[in-house]
């Protein structure tokens, strides 16, 4: 295994006394996008990767998980990369789990989804995911969750949601050109973690003193 | 990888802002030993010990850490176990899932023995690490930087708000843990006590710079405890009183041993213990402005 | 082997391990050839340094009570009449020079000592004979 794997395993561990959130928003989810199954990957991953993925960084710093990542011997490199690992893990698991609701309770209302339905549905998904946590990860890595946690959960969740709303953008009418945003996720994901990396060296450089002072690990 | 040294600090220095919190250091340790830090709090022994395991960038001076030019390889961390007074885990996690957590990190990780020290430090696998307290959470750190065999404990202020007991179960610890002459420790505290017995060598530091290293008999050597009446020890020439302490029933304070003999004859002059050493070194004094640290004055 | 240490001896620590060790090698209660415990092992069953150990261990090896070898330990020597008699002839100068202290603050003089030290030899042959 390697060391980014170790630590997107980490990660996991670090949230596991919490998967009961994980049922709520899975619910939250099915309430919000249950009527319109073509949604609801898209919406489930929104949540999931908006609210989700980016625990680690809550659990963490209340935990000072940043002491473990220094005594353990991984890369810092590592850490960071493990924890966009776990995002496109969190994003996996989301995609599985919500596209088989998704053609279960489509089928329920004698819908099958299109080949092409099914692709839009996923690229979507995977565009949301991307940009999402473009702009969420750089700041939590580079301000620490508890300072910017207000800002990096709503902030995307905000602009997406105005976006796909204000555009009243459907699924079927992305179809040409969401390919182009697939790409474009990706890119922005990869630049993410190139600027996060750039954060985390400040964030690291600045860090300001503990409260109990600056002789505290 | 073979060194007679588990760590050295060679003139290092590391400022936050425009004041120093460490400056001009320099220490070692032999392998196979115990390194005593002491300080008062805030004395810099975190920053040390943050600085030798690579947490923190020096701006200048060389560290060495078992062999190895720090910041060394990252397989480096396989060695060395570090203990501090919280453990660095998710509070929610039982004693199971960290034992799980940990695992995957370490080549020579011994569950046999992660379950056989949790016995025997009476810590319950089914418990999680926030209903641990203070004694039993550094006991559960010291389980797992001995279940992947580390070569060099580091502890920070381990004993701090421990009850005698526990203090006394970390000294037996820690004379197990130095059966291996390969094993060595660096023990910060502010607690003179934990030393007296078990310190083979000994670093006192105060305002970021060191004030005496050596073996614990060297420094116990190197000073001298004098006592008098409350209007004696006002000054001497030629030698430095220490930290004075003086109230209404008298005054004492510490000398260097080379300087006692210029002491007049009213006072008694004594060989000081370990605590009188760090508490007249690490008395208070009036802050000084910045410039004066780069005075050549001699803290002690 | 048993080794009992005194916070208050006013003795350092080392020496208390050497002249307890060094007493029992000598009384015969460590025999010839016998395996003392490792430096480290002594210095973790006192809960003492093991620099301490290990310095009191090398000035009994000096002496020639015991021998270390690396990586396996320390064991007794055989006891050599010429080593034992220099180590009780240093043990009777050491006593006789803090007699000789307390005596020169008691204001005794030669004639005085003489004469607690011949009822000293009196009373010590008395014993013997009785025991």
């Amino acid at each position: 295994m390697t060391a980014i794997a170790r630590m997107a395993l980490l990660d996991l561990r670090t949230v596991w006394p919490y998967r009961y959130y994980w049922f709520a928003m899975f619910g939250l989810g099915i309430l919000l996008f249950g009527g319109k199954p073509v949604w609801l990957v898209p919406g489930l991953v929104l949540i999931f990767t908006s609210q989700f993925a980016p625990y680690p960084f809550n659990v963490a710093d209340k935990a000072g998980l940043e002491t473990l990542y220094a005594v353990l011997p991984v890369p810092h490199r590592s850490v960071l990369y493990g924890r966009y690992a776990w995002a496109v893990a969190v994003f996996l698991a989301t995609v599985a789990a919500g596209t088989t609701l998704a053609v279960l309770l489509a089928r329920a209302e004698s819908v099958q989804f299109s080949g092409r339905t099914l692709l839009t549905m996923l690229t979507l998904s995977w565009a949301l995911f991307a940009v999402n946590t473009a702009i969420q990860f750089p700041l939590f890595i580079r301000f620490g969750y508890t300072r910017a946690s207000v800002l990096g959960t709503t902030l995307p969740f905000a602009v997406i949601v105005g976006t796909l709303y204000k555009t009243h953008l459907t699924i079927a009418s992305m179809q040409s050109w969401i390919a182009l945003v697939g790409v474009a996720g990706v890119v922005a994901i990869v630049a993410s973690a190139a600027v996060a990396t750039t954060a985390d060296r400040r964030a690291r450089a600045f860090r300001r003193p503990t409260p109990n002072g600056p002789d505290r690990f | 990888m073979n060194s007679h040294l588990a760590f050295a600090l060679r003139g290092v220095s590391t400022a936050v802002g425009n004041k120093f919190a460490l400056h001009d250091v320099s220490f070692e340790l032999p392998t196979g030993y115990v390194m005593g830090l002491m300080g008062a709090n805030g004395a810099g022994k975190t920053t040390i010990i943050r600085c030798l395991l690579g947490m923190r960038q020096v701006d200048s001076g060389e560290i060495e850490l078992l062999g190895h030019r720090v910041p060394g390889p990252v397989a480096l961390r396989q060695d060395i176990g570090v203990v501090l007074d919280h453990a660095f885990l998710v509070g929610d996690w039982r004693l199971t899932e960290v034992e799980r957590t940990l695992r995957p990190f370490y080549d020579r990780w011994d569950g046999a023995c992660y379950r056989e020290l949790l016995d025997e430090f009476g810590l319950d696998l089914r418990a999680k690490v926030k209903d641990l307290s203070r004694g039993m959470s550094m006991k559960l750190m010291i389980a797992a930087a001995l279940s992947h065999r580390a070569r060099l404990l580091v502890f920070d202020e381990p004993t701090s708000g421990l009850d005698p007991v526990t203090r006394d179960e970390l000294v037996g610890i820690v004379g197990d843990f130095l059966i291996d002459e390969g094993h060595s420790v660096l023990f910060s505290t502010h607690i003179a006590s934990d030393l007296d017995r078990i310190g083979d060598y000994l670093t006192l530091i105060h305002d970021g710079r060191i004030v005496r290293t050596g073996t614990k008999d060297e420094v116990l050597e190197a000073y001298r405890v004098v006592r008098g009446g409350p209007d004696d020890l006002n000054e001497f020439v030629g030698v430095q009183l220490i930290g004075v302490r003086r109230t209404s029933a008298g005054a004492q304070a510490l000398v260097r041993t080379e300087e006692a003999g210029l002491l007049g004859g009213d006072v008694v002059v004594e060989a000081p213990t370990l605590e009188e050493i760090a508490i007249h070194i690490g008395a208070r004094v009036p802050r000084r402005e910045p410039d004066s640290f780069m005075s050549t004055g001699r803290i002690a | 082997m048993r080794v009992v240490l005194s916070n208050s001896a006013g003795m350092p620590l080392y020496q208390q391990v050497k002249e307890q060790v060094g007493t029992a090698i000598l009384s015969g209660e460590l025999a010839e050839g016998t395996v003392l415990p490792s430096v480290r092992a002594l210095a973790r069953d006192l809960r003492i340094s093991v620099i301490t150990t290990t310095r009191a261990y090398a000035e009994l090896a000096a002496e020639g009570f015991i021998a270390t070898v690396p990586g396996k330990g320390a064991y007794v020597l055989p006891l050599d009449s010429a080593l034992v008699r220099e180590q009780l002839l240093r043990e009777v100068e050491a006593g006789l020079q803090s007699a000789l202290d307390a005596a020169r603050r008691a204001g005794l003089r030669r004639d005085d000592l003489i004469q607690i030290l011949d009822g000293l030899i009196q009373a010590d042959q008395q014993e013997r004979t009785y025991q």
